[in-house]
C-alpha cells in the first residue's frame, strides 16, 4: 500500500482498527460477565486489563506510519485557518506567486514546445534534414530516385497559402505540397480515411485524381468533426481536390511555429498552377527535404553516402541560366544531413536567444517574488515569536515547529501554483498571437501536459523551499524561556537579528537587472520603431491583386491591372496608387548579380543586387525621395531605351561619377545579361526586413515587363490623403470589383508588415517591459512592508526620541539610513551581474551597446525613485507617531 | 497472577503470535486467550499491546488479515500466517533455540564452577 493510498483510506483503516479493538472489549467483558462479576465490575476490569484505548489506537497507527500523515492534515488545516486570519497578507503571497510561477509555466511551455521537444511522429530521433536549406524539385526528385542508397526512405514539403474561396473574399489556409512519401516516412498515420500514396504524387493527380489530406484542427474548424468529410470536395486555388485522410490532433505540421489545415501532394501542382508550377524550374528553392536514418545508421553515415551520389544529383539538375562561376560554386557545394528530431530549425533558431532571456527574468521575477514573501513569513514569524516559544516550552520539538512553517509555505506555493497555471495558460497563449504576422500564423501545440505541470509543481516546491527555509531555521534560535521574557519588553529595538537584510540586497540587484533589460529592449524596439526606413508606413495600405481567378488573357493582365490602379487611384481619400511586384519589408524578395566592369572578379555572391517591378508613382505613393533625376513615365514603354532607379547604397557600391545615363548590367534569368540605363536615384528604403541594413536595389519600371513574366499577383499600394489607411478598404474593394469582379483582393496596411518584421523586438520589449515592471512592484511592496514592519517594532523607541525632542526629519532620516546600505550594495551587486549578463543580449539590441551607460543610470536612478517612495511611505508615518501615546502604551 | 510485561525480552512476543497464529486463522482475542492458556498464565500480555505488533507483523507482511463471521454473530478480523511469515517464524525458533541452549550452557557453567 503506497502512502497516498494509505492517506485515502485512513478513514476505513481508522474505521477497521476502532471495530477491532471494540470487539476485543466486548469479548472480555463477556467473559467476566460469564464468570459472574456484576455488569459495571465486567466492564471497568475488561478496560483496566485492555489498556487505555486511544494509547493502543495511537501504537497501532504508529505502527502503521500514518501520524505524520494525519500530523500533516493538522498541520495544513492549522495554515489553512492562519492564512484566512490574515486575508491581506495571503492575497499580496498568492498574488504575488500566481504571477511569479505562473510566469515560469508560460515560458516553459514555449520553451518545451520550441527548444526541448520532438516533433509528435514514430521515431523522430531517426529524422534527418538536407541541409537545413530550401531545396528545388529537380534536386528533389534525384533525391527521391535515390532515397534508399542513404536512408530507409525521403520527403519533401514546402509551405504554401491556397485560397479556399470559389468565389468573392478571399479565405486562405495553411497548405503543404507533399510528396507521396511524406505522412509514410515522417510516421504520422491518418485517424480517419487514408494518408497520401506515392501514386497520389502522380503529376496531374493519381488514380484517385487531386487528393487532400487535412489535419484535425482544421477538420474541427470546417467541418465540425463530421465522418462524412472523406470524399468531399475542397477548392484550393480553384481546383477541386477530393479528401481522402485526416492526421491526428498532435500532429501540427512538419515545420515548428507552423500548422497546417490542408496537405495535397506535389504533383497536383500542374494542375493547380498550370504553367507556373515550379516542378521542373532548377532554380526555385522551395522545398524541405527529410529523411529517416536505417536502423543504427548516423547522420554523418548518411550523409557520406549521399555524398557519393552528389556529383549525379547536381550534374542532372544545374540551373541552365546560371552564369559559369555560380554554376561551378553549385557543383561544389556539398550536401549534408542534420539530425532533425524537432524538425527544421528556423523557427528554433530565431527564438532560441530571445526565449532563454526571457526564461532567465522570469526566474529572477520568481526571485524577486520569494525573498518577499521570506520576508513577509520572518515578520510574521516574528509576530508569533511568543506563540512558538509557548509551544516548544509546552513540549512541542523544534521539527514539528519547523515542519509546520515549512507546509504553511508549501500551502501558499500551492495556491500559487494553482493560480499560476490559469494565468500560465492564458499567457503563453497570448504570446504566441504576439508572434504571428501577416505572413504567417505562428501555431504552437500548448494544451496543458503533464510536462508543464510537472514542471509548475516543482517550481512550487521549490519556491517553498526557497521562502520557507529562512523563517524555519529561524526557530533554531528561539529560546523558551524568552516567552515570558520578552513579554515585558516593549522598548525592545528589533533586536540581533534585523529581518532580511541580504535578501533585500539580492532582490535590488535583480530588480535592477530586469529594469535594466527593459530598458535595453524597449529601447531597441522603439529606436527600430522610429527608424527611418524611407517608407511612410502610416500611410499606405497594401492590396495583394491576384488575376488567376479571371478570364484575362496572360497578354492583357497588365492592363487590367493598370485598369485597376487608376480605379484605386480615383477612389476618394486616395492620395496615389502604385503597383509593384514585390511588396517592401513583406520578407519576399528578388534579386540577381550585377555586371560590375571595375571589378569582374568578385564572386556572383558579393554583387548581388536586389530588383522590384514598379509603376510610375510608386515611390510618392511610399514616400520614398527621388534624390536624382526622374521617376518613371509613360514613355517608359516595351519597344523604348530599357532604364532603371537605382538606390543609394547601389550607387555607392556600384556606380562611379555621375550616376545619371550611366548603364549598368545585370543577369536577369533565361534573358542572360541585361543593360538598362539609370534614369534616377531614390532614397534608401527598406526591401525585405527592416533590421538588416538597407541592400543595393534596381528598380525597373513594370511598363517595360518581358511578356513572359506576366505575373498573375502584383502588389497595389495605396497612399491615404489624411487618416489611417485601413478605412480606405470598402471603398477601394467596391472600386476594385467594379474593375473585374471576379479579383482576388487581400488588403493589409504596410505597418502590419513593418509590425511583423519587428516581431522578436516587440515580444523581447513587451515581456521584459512587463516583467521589469512587475520586479520593480514587487520589490516595491517589499520594501514598504519591511519598512513597515520596522516602523512597528521601533514605534516605542522612535515615541521616546521624539518625546526626547528629536524632529520628524531625523526619524524619517533613521527608517531611511536602515535600507539605504542594502539598496547601495544592491545596486553595485546588480550592476556587476548586468555587466556579466549583457554578453547573451548584445546579438539583440539594435544600435545601442549592451552595457549602455544612460540605460544603467536610468535603471539606478528609476530604481531609487521607487525604493524611496517605497520607504518613504511608512517612515513618514513613524514620523507621526505620538510620543505621549506611545509613553503611555508602555 | 504475575505480569511477565518486563521480562518478555524484545521481539519475542512477535514470534509467539507467530506461532500460536501457525495452527490456524485466529482473531486477537483468541490469540490473547491462547497465549495465556498454553503458557499457563505464566505469559500474560497487557491486551492492548498486543495490537501494535499485530498491525506490526501484517506491516511486514508476515500476517495477513481477513474480515469474517466469528461466533458472536458479528465480523471479526483474523489473522493468518503468510509464507513469509512461516519461513520468518522457523528461523527466529531456531535461532531462540540456539540461544536459550547457549544461555543454559553458561548459566549451568556458572553455577558449577561456584559451588
Amino acid at each position: 500500500m503506497t502512502w497516498l493510498g494509505r492517506l485515502l483510506r485512513r478513514n476505513r483503516v481508522e474505521r477497521q482498527l476502532d471495530a477491532e479493538l471494540r470487539d476485543h472489549l466486548e469479548r472480555l467483558t463477556n467473559d467476566y460477565r460469564r464468570s459472574g462479576l456484576s455488569e459495571q465490575e465486567a466492564r471497568r476490569r475488561a478496560r483496566l486489563e485492555f489498556g487505555g484505548l486511544e494509547q493502543v489506537k495511537e501504537e497501532c497507527r504508529d505502527v502503521r506510519g500514518t501520524r505524520w500523515l494525519d500530523e500533516i492534515g493538522q498541520d495544513l488545516r492549522y495554515g489553512l485557518r492562519l492564512l484566512r486570519q490574515s486575508p491581506a497578507f495571503t492575497l499580496v503571497a498568492v498574488a504575488s506567486l500566481a504571477l511569479g510561477i505562473g510566469a515560469n509555466s508560460a515560458i516553459f511551455a514555449l520553451v518545451d514546445d520550441v527548444l526541448l521537444k520532438s516533433l509528435p511522429v514514430r521515431e523522430p530521433q531517426r529524422l534527418i534534414l538536407l541541409d537545413d536549406g530550401s531545396w528545388t524539385n529537380p534536386i528533389w526528385e534525384q533525391v527521391r530516385a535515390r532515397q534508399f542508397e542513404f536512408s530507409d526512405g525521403a520527403a519533401a514539403w514546402s509551405d504554401v497559402r491556397f485560397d479556399l474561396s470559389r468565389a468573392g473574399a478571399t479565405e486562405f489556409v495553411e497548405g503543404l505540397w507533399t510528396n507521396g512519401s511524406f505522412f509514410d516516412v515522417l510516421g504520422v498515420p491518418a485517424v480517419l480515411g487514408r494518408t497520401f500514396t506515392v501514386a497520389d504524387d502522380d503529376r496531374g493527380g493519381g488514380p484517385d485524381g487531386p487528393v487532400a489530406v487535412i489535419s484535425y484542427a482544421f477538420w474541427q474548424r470546417q467541418f465540425g468533426g463530421e465522418a462524412a468529410v472523406i470524399g468531399r470536395t475542397l477548392t484550393l486555388d480553384r481546383t477541386p481536390f477530393t479528401i481522402i485522410g485526416v492526421t491526428p490532433p498532435s500532429f501540427l505540421g512538419p515545420s515548428q511555429g507552423r500548422s497546417f489545415d490542408v496537405a495535397v501532394p506535389l504533383g497536383t501542382q500542374a494542375i493547380v498552377r498550370g504553367p507556373r508550377n515550379w516542378l521542373d524550374a532548377r532554380s526555385t528553392w522551395v522545398l524541405t527535404i527529410i529523411a529517416r536514418l536505417k536502423p543504427g545508421q548516423t547522420a554523418e553515415q548518411a550523409t557520406l553516402a549521399l555524398r557519393g551520389i552528389q556529383p549525379q544529383i547536381r550534374a542532372a539538375t544545374l540551373p541552365q541560366e546560371w552564369p559559369p562561376p555560380m554554376l561551378d560554386q553549385y557543383l561544389r557545394d556539398a550536401l549534408t544531413f542534420v539530425p532533425a528530431a524537432a524538425g527544421p530549425r528556423d523557427f528554433r533558431t530565431r527564438y532560441e536567444q530571445p526565449l532563454w532571456i526571457i526564461m532567465a527574468v522570469v526566474v529572477m521575477v520568481l526571485l524577486i517574488a520569494c525573498a518577499n514573501i521570506a520576508n513577509l513569513m520572518m515578520a510574521r514569524a516574528a509576530g508569533r515569536r511568543h506563540e512558538l516559544t509557548m509551544r516548544l516550552a509546552l513540549g512541542a520539538s523544534r521539527f514539528r515547529i519547523a515542519r509546520q512553517l515549512l507546509v504553511e509555505s508549501l500551502l501558499l506555493a500551492g495556491l500559487g501554483a494553482i493560480f499560476g497555471l490559469l494565468f500560465a495558460q492564458w499567457g503563453s497563449q497570448t504570446i504566441v498571437r504576439q508572434l504571428s504576422t501577416p505572413r504567417s500564423t505562428v501555431a504552437l501545440d500548448l494544451t496543458l501536459d503533464w510536462r508543464v505541470v510537472g514542471f509548475t509543481a516543482l517550481v512550487a516546491i521549490v519556491t517553498a523551499l526557497l521562502f520557507g527555509v529562512a523563517p524555519a531555521l529561524r526557530i533554531r534560535g528561539v529560546d523558551p524561556n524568552d516567552a515570558l521574557k520578552e513579554q515585558g519588553r516593549a522598548f525592545a529595538g528589533e533586536g540581533r537579528r534585523p529581518l532580511g537584510t541580504p535578501l533585500l540586497v539580492v532582490q535590488v540587484a535583480l530588480t535592477l537587472v530586469l529594469v535594466m533589460a527593459a530598458g535595453l529592449f524597449v529601447r531597441t524596439f522603439g529606436k527600430l520603431a522610429t527608424l527611418d526606413i524611407g517608407l511612410d508606413k502610416g500611410a499606405v495600405l497594401v492590396v495583394d491583386v491576384d488575376v488567376s481567378r479571371t478570364v484575362v488573357s496572360p497578354e492583357a493582365r497588365l492592363n487590367l491591372f493598370e485598369r485597376v490602379r487608376a480605379a484605386a487611384a480615383a477612389v476618394p481619400g486616395v492620395a496615389g496608387a502604385g503597383l509593384s511586384l514585390i511588396t517592401p519589408v513583406s520578407g519576399s524578395g528578388w534579386n540577381g548579380p550585377v555586371e560590375q566592369p571595375d571589378r569582374p572578379d568578385l564572386p556572383p555572391r558579393q554583387r548581388m543586387t536586389f530588383l522590384n517591378s514598379a509603376t510610375p508613382g510608386w515611390f510618392t505613393t511610399y514616400g520614398t525621395k527621388l534624390r536624382a533625376g526622374r521617376d518613371f513615365d509613360a514613355a517608359d514603354a516595351v519597344g523604348a531605351p530599357a532604364v532603371a532607379i537605382a538606390n543609394e547604397t547601389f550607387i555607392r557600391r556600384y556606380v562611379k561619377g555621375n550616376p545619371l545615363g550611366q548603364t549598368v548590367r545585370f543577369e536577369r534569368g533565361p534573358q542572360g545579361v541585361k543593360p538598362v540605363q539609370i534614369v534616377g536615384v531614390v532614397q534608401d528604403a527598406a526591401y525585405r526586413a527592416v533590421r538588416d541594413p538597407i541592400p543595393p536595389v534596381l528598380y525597373l519600371p513594370l511598363t517595360q515587363a518581358q511578356a513572359e513574366e506576366n505575373p498573375t499577383r502584383l502588389s497595389l499600394s495605396v497612399r491615404a490623403a489624411t487618416g489611417s489607411p485601413v478605412l480606405l478598404t470598402k471603398s477601394l474593394a467596391a472600386a476594385i470589383t467594379e474593375v473585374d469582379p471576379d479579383l482576388s483582393l487581400t488588403f493589409r496596411p504596410l505597418a502590419a508588415f513593418v509590425d511583423g518584421a519587428l516581431v522578436r523586438e516587440r515580444l523581447l520589449a513587451m515581456l521584459s517591459g512587463f516583467f521589469g515592471g512587475l520586479a520593480l512592484l514587487l520589490a516595491g511592496i517589499g520594501l514598504y512592508g519591511m519598512t513597515s514592519y520596522s516602523v512597528n517594532r521601533r514605534r516605542a523607541e522612535i515615541g521616546i526620541r521624539m518625546a526626547l525632542g528629536a524632529r520628524s526629519s531625523r526619524v524619517v532620516a533613521l527608517m531611511f539610513r536602515r535600507i539605504a546600505w542594502p539598496i547601495a550594495l544592491g545596486l553595485v551587486a546588480g550592476g556587476a551581474l548586468s555587466w556579466w549578463a549583457s554578453r547573451y543580449v548584445t546579438t539583440l539590441l539594435y544600435d545601442l551597446d549592451a552595457r549602455d551607460p544612460v540605460t544603467f543610470i536610468g535603471a539606478s536612478v528609476f530604481l531609487c525613485a521607487v525604493s524611496a517612495v517605497a520607504a518613504w511611505l511608512p517612515a513618514r508615518r513613524a514620523a507621526r507617531i505620538d510620543p505621549a501615546r506611545v509613553l503611555r502604551e508602555a | 497472577m504475575t505480569t511477565l510485561k518486563s521480562d518478555l525480552p524484545q521481539g519475542t512476543l512477535d514470534l509467539l503470535i507467530l506461532k500460536v497464529v501457525a495452527l490456524g486463522p485466529l482473531h486477537g482475542y483468541a490469540i490473547a486467550q491462547r497465549l495465556q492458556q498454553i503458557s499457563r498464565d505464566v505469559v500474560q500480555v497487557p491486551q492492548g499491546s498486543l495490537y501494535p505488533a499485530l498491525h506490526r507483523l501484517e506491516n511486514r507482511s508476515l500476517l495477513v488479515a481477513e474480515w469474517k463471521l466469528s461466533d458472536t454473530g458479528r465480523d471479526a478480523k483474523f489473522y493468518r500466517l503468510t509464507r513469509k511469515g512461516r519461513a520468518f517464524m522457523q528461523e527466529e525458533t531456531n535461532s531462540w533455540h540456539r540461544l536459550t541452549a547457549a544461555v543454559g550452557l553458561i548459566l549451568d557453567a556458572a553455577e558449577g564452577e561456584a559451588s
